[in-house]
């Protein structure tokens, strides 16, 4: 296994006071902290980080990883700990419940296995709960959904962290939203020891829609209308998620009106949603000259300014 | 078929997290968390997408050893930007449809 500078990792000199190594720790770890940092790397990266501070923030750990390093220094590539090495400072770690690389373990445990000085002690750790983000279609929050769901859990594959690949069938339930989470219960990674694995968190993300929209349990539909219809009114067919029902449409009506139709919205956990219409005046084209002659007419007639607001400046 | 499941009880939560009834107290009064249901702490109810940032704040905490005011601050800025993300793609949807040529 590759040996670790620690130093070299927290960007610090080898003889840098614990203060320092503290500062540059926190500026790595606000830095790649993957609850801040959505990069795709970043937890791999504070995990590194994290692992060098647990190693040095404690003097009688530092001075130990010290020895080893001048040790381990001619064998960077290819290092193991010397033989009969044993750990006096071992114990209680706190980052990401034990999850250490392999040369962190082979120095002070907090794994469990065969190391070089005897048999390590077992450790139980809870395995990590895992995101992912989970696409619904809106006609799948209309009812409970069974859904497939593809993702890849971390595991360590002989010496280093590989992943596997995992399929499920789980059932979305009616009425989720945009951004709410399900947990799926013992789903996650698997638990180290004895430990339970964790769970899985599936961020429900709507996919959109080629006609509605989602606000809250609302859904919006945009209703293009010839300037006529809008002028004299009329009925059009709308589509729901549930067929097409008759929206009547005012004389006078204008554009980005919102129609309210009550209860063909989404399905929500206090009821249901509206369906709201929103009307767009689009303009024909120009197919003729008789009917360009009667746009001018309409003009001629209706004396109408729609810039009347914005004053004579 | 594996069971989703949109709540978390208390006791589940802190059996998983190594978390202490006093400092969920703590997470509760600084309006990190709220339960869904429950008179009592041993009663209290979380929802999923709480648990997801309650999970999230204690990370934080203990990580970049952060008080309890700033996770606080820190989760409430966080489910917000989450919360506009959102809003924003919602909304730019919503105008593409009406910004799109009237040829459709």
């Amino acid at each position: 296994m590759e040996f670790k500078d620690y130093y070299q990792i927290l960007g610090v000199a080898p003889e840098a006071e614990t203060s320092e190594i503290k500062a540059a720790y926190r500026r790595l770890a606000r830095k790649y902290h993957p609850d801040l940092n959505p990069e795709k790397d970043a937890e791999e990266k504070f995990k590194e980080v994290a692992e060098a501070w647990e190693v040095l923030k404690e003097d009688n750990r530092r001075a130990e990883y010290d020895e080893l390093r001048r040790y381990g220094g001619k064998h960077r590539q290819h290092f193991e700990p010397p033989p009969g090495w044993r750990s006096a400072t071992g114990g209680d770690f706190q980052h990401f419940g034990g999850d250490f690389s392999e040369f962190f373990q082979s120095i002070f445990g907090g794994g469990f296995g065969e190391g070089p000085g005897g048999v390590w002690r077992q450790f139980d750790a809870r395995g990590q709960d895992i995101e992912i983000q989970m696409p619904v279609f809106l006609e799948e929050t209309v009812a409970d959904t069974r859904k497939q769901v593809n993702y890849e859990i971390p595991a360590m594959d002989r010496d280093s962290l590989g992943s596997i690949k995992k399929t499920l069938n789980v059932t979305i339930p009616a009425g989720v939203t945009d951004g709410e989470r399900i947990r799926v219960r013992g789903q996650g990674a698997p638990g180290q020891g004895k430990a339970p694995p964790g769970d899985l968190y599936l961020h429900i993300r709507l996919v959109p829609h080629p006609l509605f929209d989602v606000e809250g349990h609302n859904l919006l539909i945009t209703v293009p209308v010839a300037p006529w219809e809008a002028a004299l009114g009329t009925k059009v067919m709308v589509p729901t998620l549930e067929g097409k029902i008759s929206l009547t449409i005012a004389s006078g009506s204008k554009s980005g009106q919102k129609l309210r139709v009550r209860g063909k919205g989404l399905v929500g956990k206090t009821g249901k949603g509206d369906l709201l219409a929103v009307l767009k005046v689009v303009m024909p084209p120009l197919v003729s000259r008789e009917v360009q002659d009667l746009w001018r007419q309409l003009s001629e007639k209706a004396a109408f300014d729609p810039r009347a607001g914005w004053g004579s400046k | 078929m594996a069971t989703t499941v949109l709540r978390i009880a208390v006791s589940e939560l802190c059996e998983q997290d190594e978390l202490s009834h006093s400092l969920l107290l703590e997470m509760v009064q600084y309006d990190i968390a709220r339960p869904v249901a429950g008179s009592s702490i041993e009663d209290w109810v979380f929802d999923a997408t709480t648990a997801h940032w309650l999970k999230k704040a204690l990370r934080l905490r203990r990580d970049l050893e952060l008080d309890w005011v700033a996770v606080a601050m820190l989760i409430d800025l966080l489910r917000e930007r989450e919360r506009l993300d959102q809003e924003n793609q919602q909304l730019r949807h919503r105008l593409g449809r009406f910004l799109e040529d009237d040829g459709q």
